[in-house]
């Protein structure tokens, strides 16, 4: 009967001494290495999946800032910088399928340009450059949106104000109205507004130009090949079904992928988890934190079973299972992986904020991310518990007289 | 079986080997030894001589390898682990150097004591080690841990520890040798008071002569066999329940009052004639 049973478990479970915790805060300093080291493999582990994330996410940080529900796409596209082209024409097929409010060309490629930044002023670095037409509505952001009509004259920029480096001096002088002047591809760009994009590994920043403009910076590229095609879904229209049917629209080409803004993140994720060596090279990262915090909390446990052999042994003497002691051990896992895991957690949210204000990329805590360095903290120190408990088994009660 | 019931250890032909092929050697000779009911036997003898050895059997902390070990009617020759920690579990341990937890007090490390049992901890179980410590004198010490105690103190917590569960037997690894000759032999005179009180039999391993006056009978051994059997100072009463109205009443034979003969008739018995 549950009513008989839950006392007894009751007792069982939490009438017991806790032994493991007794002995792991009666040896402070020991405790405290311990817990040092379940906080270093968490940070280890926490930082690189922060950075293999944050190479991921900053490859889709201005997709998710473009205003369109499909795009349409060049089927050798690689990545958003390097998309590639796909004939314009298809737009103006897609513009006739039942359900597309509005399609629009845009243009994407990088330029070299001379940094004005304070402390490497004249130096080259290397910029994303996009192109839309003014007055299309290519970003959700409004504060773009209203300046979008700056970009009219030829030459004109809005410079990306998270730009990697410090733009403090040349960001406020854009802002105050000054329109300050780089090189960016050989010609003369000039700086007329501030937008917020992000950099990424291996670009800077971002300009926005016009799509006139573009063709100035990019004279290899031509009106009739733009890198993606923005399209909006009327409203009450499925996007799912619109972007099939412009699928179904250019089934003879396949020059051209469509997709729905979601596909094309995710399109773009895997991309670069499955192109590049990052996921192998911060998943060999995180494991290697994991064995440095399992080394160190084996031979933080081997030691304090190995100092308590002997009351080990009385207790076997005394009738406790080796069942029963190897649940101390455990207890003493399991104390240590939450020990360390908080000091972890804090000191990797700190560090990403440092990471976030120093590169401006898109760094930071998921709950998916925090459960599984949970998960593994606690992995971790279950091992290292079964590792040393092999001790406690051998521990001979006879031995203690 | 003897008029004063199934004894708390019956020891039959026990013999016994450490080690394995060209080093193994032999520690115990076909020993017998028979401790009654409420008895408060000390085994003594020069080192290596095997007394540990016995005393590790009768508690289950090694496998019997060829004889009989009977505790409190269970056979051990052929136990498994499972019935080895049983039969730990009817015994209270009283070691050398205490070995109480540092980490606790001494009320946890009395707690220990019944935790070993298995069960579950009772619900009165902390005034039930109160209440242990209160016998040993140390009412007013259980929040302290060892390094707060003196070695007397130690050793009564490791008293109250083996005692709390009332085990039925006592077994005792040399508990004065680290004591001085006053705390020593208050020591053993206070397990030896709360066993009797409790009927519980103790048999304890011991060179101190010093407290000889507390021992029922005393066995001594050497070279892995017993070569003496005699009485101690103490006068071996059994527990009452096991007497005959009749023994209750003083009655003077053989010099030897207060003991029982074997053959239950009442009156007493010789120490030197009690079974080995």
């Amino acid at each position: 009967m549950p009513t008989r049973r839950l006392p007894i478990f009751g007792r069982t479970i939490f009438r017991r001494t806790p032994l493991g915790w007794k002995q792991l805060v009666h040896s402070k300093g020991r405790l405290a290495i311990a817990t040092a080291g379940v906080a270093f493999a968490v940070l280890l582990v926490f930082m690189q999946l922060g950075f293999m994330n944050m190479l991921f996410d900053s490859a889709v940080v201005i997709h998710r800032k473009l205003n369109a529900d499909i795009v349409l796409l060049s089927s050798t596209a690689r990545d958003f910088s390097n998309a590639g082209t796909f004939p314009r024409t298809r737009l103006l097929q897609a513009l006739g399928v039942p359900g597309v409010a509005d399609a629009e060309a845009f243009y994407v490629t990088t330029r070299d340009w001379i940094k004005q930044s304070d402390t490497n002023r004249g130096e080259r670095g290397q910029m994303l450059l996009m192109g839309v037409r003014p007055d299309f509505k290519a970003f959700q952001d409004p504060v773009i949106t209203a300046q979008q009509h700056l970009l009219v004259e030829t030459g004109a920029a809005l410079f990306d104000r998270q730009t990697r480096g410090n733009f403090a001096t040349f960001r406020d002088a854009v802002e105050r109205g000054e329109r300050p002047q780089t090189e960016l591809g050989g010609r003369t760009v000039t700086l007329v507004g501030t937008m917020q994009v992000g950099s990424t590994f291996g670009l800077e920043g971002a300009l926005l130009v016009s799509d006139q403009s573009f063709f100035e910076f990019a004279i290899n590229r031509v009106p009739g090949a733009p890198s993606v095609g923005l399209i909006r879904v009327e409203a009450g229209h499925d996007v799912e079904a619109v972007a099939a049917a412009i699928r179904a629209r250019l089934g003879g080409y396949d020059d051209t992928m469509v997709m729905t803004m979601p596909a094309f993140i995710e399109h773009s994720r895997n991309r670069i988890q499955r192109d590049s060596p990052v996921a192998v090279v911060f998943g060999f990262g995180a494991a290697i934190g994991m064995l440095v915090g399992l080394v160190i909390v084996v031979e933080i446990l081997s030691a304090d079973v190995h100092d308590h052999l002997a009351e080990y042994a009385t207790l076997k003497a005394m009738g406790f299972t080796n069942r029963s002691l190897i649940g101390v051990v455990f207890e003493q896992s399991l104390i240590l992986s939450v020990a360390g895991f908080i000091p972890g957690l804090a000191a990797s949210l700190a560090l990403y904020a440092v990471v976030r204000s120093l590169l401006t990329m898109p760094i930071g805590m998921t709950l998916e991310r925090l459960l599984l360095v949970l998960f593994l903290a606690v992995a971790l120190c279950v091992i290292a518990g079964a590792i040393a408990m092999r001790r406690v088994r051998k521990a001979d009660p006879a031995d203690v007289f | 079986m003897s008029a004063l019931g199934e004894p708390a250890v019956a020891v039959e032909g026990l013999s016994h080997w450490y080690g394995t092929g060209m080093t193994r050697r032999q520690v115990l000779f076909d020993l017998d030894l028979v401790l009654l009911r409420g008895e408060v036997m000390f085994l003594m003898g020069p080192s290596g001589c095997g007394k540990t050895t016995v005393l590790t059997l009768v508690g289950g902390l090694r496998s019997v390898q060829q004889g009989s070990v009977r505790v409190v009617g269970r056979e051990l020759l052929g136990a498994d682990e499972s019935r080895l920690i049983a039969n730990r579990r009817n015994c209270g341990f009283v070691f050398q150097s205490h070995n109480l937890h540092r980490s606790l007090t001494a009320l946890e490390n009395v707690r220990m004591g019944l935790e070993a049992q298995g069960r579950g901890l009772p619900p009165d179980a902390d005034e039930r080690c109160r209440r242990m410590l209160a016998v040993v004198g140390l009412e007013d010490h259980a929040a302290k841990r060892q390094d707060q105690l003196s070695g007397g103190q130690r050793q009564r917590v490791a008293i109250a520890r083996a005692l709390v569960s009332e085990p039925p037997l006592i077994l005792a690894d040399e508990p004065t040798a680290a004591l001085d000759r006053q705390t020593g032999h208050d020591v053993v005179a206070l397990m030896r008071h709360v066993a009797r009180e409790r009927g519980m039999t103790v048999l304890m391993v011991t060179h101190d002569n010093r407290v000889f006056d507390l021992a029922d009978r005393i066995l001594e051994m050497e070279d892995g066999r017993i070569v003496g059997n005699r009485r101690g100072d103490a006068k071996f009463v059994p527990p009452s329940d096991l007497l005959p109205p009749a023994a209750h009443l003083p009655r003077p034979v053989n010099g030897a009052a207060g003991a029982v003969p074997r053959d239950g008739a009442g009156g007493s018995v010789r120490s030197d004639s009690l079974p080995l």
